[in-house]
């Protein structure tokens, strides 16, 4: 049996060298054909909860490993927030909002928009950002050291126009 | 007539006085019972036409709700005209977070694709950044100044204090916030008296927006030790009010001491310049200067005064005897005795060697030689270490209108001669008859 794949950053690759023609972009359709292909696949092989769960953990470690190499930890909370901001923005990811914060218990209600998953989606009637909640809990555990849930309450997919996600620490 | 037509026609006249009347509080209203058609097709034309009649209403009811600030106003997901409100509602919840961020000091607030409002909004953020950089510039000058801040109000109450002002007066802010300064650091002067309001010019001039400059005042630290310091107040206005003053305050206790002990040095050159340093009684050169001052006074107001001198009788003998040492002693002595028995407002100085001069202020000649004699007793009975029995010579001369010092003290000296010549121990005066010769 061959050896798990542990990702490294490295991974992604040289682009500049790899692509110098195309460059590092791509098309939201090219990445949603991608996720959508490999959720049709993973539901079929391991059901759809698992699968959830499975986009739910790649999406926390691309967290992490985004907030490890693309943001700086140092930053006062406030500012952090506002760096992510404005690299999701930048990397054309989503428009990241904070509706509410509870600054004492950490809890916050963050909404994003244009968000690359699920944006313009048909209405499916359920949430479908697993990937997301994944990615903003990894996100806040590198930052703080500590773990949280990110539940997605409101979604395009359920007739919304923003993503929206509750996060809350992990109670020990 | 057909069904459909009924129900076009129907629908048309609902739309027309919906276009006519608005909307209003009951909405927009299907007056049609899916139920009333048989056809099919007609009844699920009619069933959507519901749906969109209810989705209709409830975005109007939201967009009501969110014109009215209620941003947790909710809406169904199912409501496909409500999706761009559902948009905007999620911005104004995002912004009234902002905006509470910005109250709260952060601003690392931006707004993103909201067009001229981003513009604005972010606009706003960079005044606030500038000045709060400003702000950071004169917090830093405040802190590294070295001079004691204090910002006030009209009325002297305290509203900020930078760092050295904490450590020079030992006062936190937050213990100091709101307190007017009169009953607290600038409620008594120098001698630790208290106060009264009125008295106060530093507050009338906080009160009247005045410059005010105070290189004299004392500031009451929380010790409750008073701080001589040297304060600049100035007036802190904005537009045409007057907001309050600037309090500006060094420490000069080290100026204050080096000032007095200059004075102390001075006051001891001055003693030094004036006494004689044998004997600590006053110098020829002090006695002439005072001279000058009684002799000014007399010819002033015409008043009397002698001048009596007077001489220790056979000094010599004492000298070659017990030696200088002991002479030194007799003079030290005798300079005592006679301090010790003139009154405070007669002056004695040593004239030279062994010679000694009084001036007895308000006395007339005969007054003289009694104030003369008295002293020559004294001496007389005055037990001296050796030898034990010292004897003095007087001469007394009294005041006239056009005497100088030198003339004045001529005749005395003159008198003290005869004395000398007359047998010592006894005292002449200038109008003594002329010893025979």
């Amino acid at each position: 049996m061959k050896k798990a794949y542990d990702f490294s950053w490295q991974d992604l690759g040289d682009l500049t060298a790899g692509r110098p023609n195309l460059g590092g972009e791509t098309s939201v359709a090219i990445y949603r054909l991608m996720q959508f292909t490999f959720k049709d696949i993973l539901s079929k092989e391991l059901g759809r909860e698992k699968t959830s769960e499975l986009f739910v953990k790649a999406g926390y470690l691309a967290g992490r490993e985004f907030c490890r190499n693309m943001l700086s930890t140092a930053l006062p909370f406030n500012e952090f927030i506002a760096d992510l901001k404005l690299k999701l923005i930048d990397l054309k990811v989503g428009i990241l909002q904070v509706e509410q914060a509870d600054m004492e218990r950490f809890e916050f209600i963050l909404t994003v928009s244009e968000d690359l998953d699920c944006s313009g989606l048909p209405i499916f009637g359920e949430t479908v950002c697993d990937y997301d909640e994944g990615f903003i809990a990894g996100v806040l555990r590198e930052y703080t050291g500590k773990e949280f849930t990110a539940r997605e309450l409101d979604c395009w997919a359920t007739g919304d126009r923003t993503c929206r996600f509750v996060v809350k620490p992990v109670e020990r | 007539m057909s069904s459909s037509t009924h129900l076009l026609e129907t629908l048309n006249h609902c739309l027309a006085q919906a276009m006519e009347r608005g909307i209003g509080k009951n909405g927009l209203t299907f007056p049609i019972s899916c139920e009333e058609f048989q056809d099919p097709s007609c009844r699920c034309f009619c069933e959507n036409l519901e749906q969109i009649f209810g989705q209709i209403n409830e975005t109007y009811r939201l967009a009501e709700a969110l014109a009215n600030g209620q941003l947790k106003a909710e809406v169904s997901r199912s409501n496909i005209f409500a999706m761009p409100l559902k948009a905007l509602q999620s911005s104004l919840r995002h912004l009234t977070w902002q905006t509470n961020q910005v109250a709260a000091g952060d601003l690392s607030q931006q707004v993103t694709f909201l067009g001229e409002f981003s513009e604005s909004f972010n606009h706003m953020i960079e005044s606030l950044r500038d000045k709060k950089s400003l702000e950071q510039r004169l917090k830093t000058i405040t802190d590294v100044i070295g001079e004691g801040i204090y910002l006030v109000d009209t009325k002297g109450a305290l509203l900020f204090a930078n760092p050295e002002a904490e450590k020079l007066l030992g006062y936190g802010i937050e213990e100091m916030a709101g307190k007017i300064i009169l009953h607290a650091i600038h409620k008594q002067v120098a001698d630790g008296t208290l106060f009264a309001p009125e008295e106060t010019r530093l507050l009338h001039a906080i009160a009247n927006g005045q410059t005010y400059n105070d290189n004299d005042c004392v500031f009451t630290c929380k010790s409750g030790r008073l701080m001589p310091v040297s304060l600049a107040c100035r007036p802190v206005v904005t537009g045409d009010s007057l907001e309050g003053a600037v309090l500006a305050f060094h420490d000069i206790s080290e100026q204050k001491k080096y000032q007095e002990s200059l004075h102390k040095i001075n006051a001891l050159l001055d003693m030094q310049a004036s006494t004689d340093g044998l004997t600590g009684i006053y110098n020829r050169a002090k006695f002439s200067k005072l001279l000058k001052v009684e002799i000014a006074r007399a010819a002033r107001y015409g008043s009397a005064m002698s001048i009596l001198m007077f001489d220790i009788d056979k000094f010599k003998d004492v000298n070659d005897t017990y030696g200088h040492q002991s002479g030194d002693k007799v003079l030290i002595e005798m300079a005592r005795a006679i301090h010790h028995n003139i009154r405070s407002t007669e002056i004695v100085a040593r004239w030279g060697g062994e010679e000694f001069i009084i001036i007895a202020p308000g006395c007339g000649l005969e007054q003289g030689r009694q104030l003369a004699d008295i002293l020559r007793l004294k001496v007389e009975q005055t037990a001296f270490s050796v030898p034990r029995k010292i004897t003095v010579s007087f001469g007394v001369a009294v005041f006239r209108a056009d005497d100088t010092e030198i003339s004045l003290t001529n005749r005395a000296d003159t008198a003290l001669y005869r004395a000398k010549e007359n047998g010592r121990n006894r005292v002449e005066t200038e109008d003594s008859p002329a010893d025979p010769v």
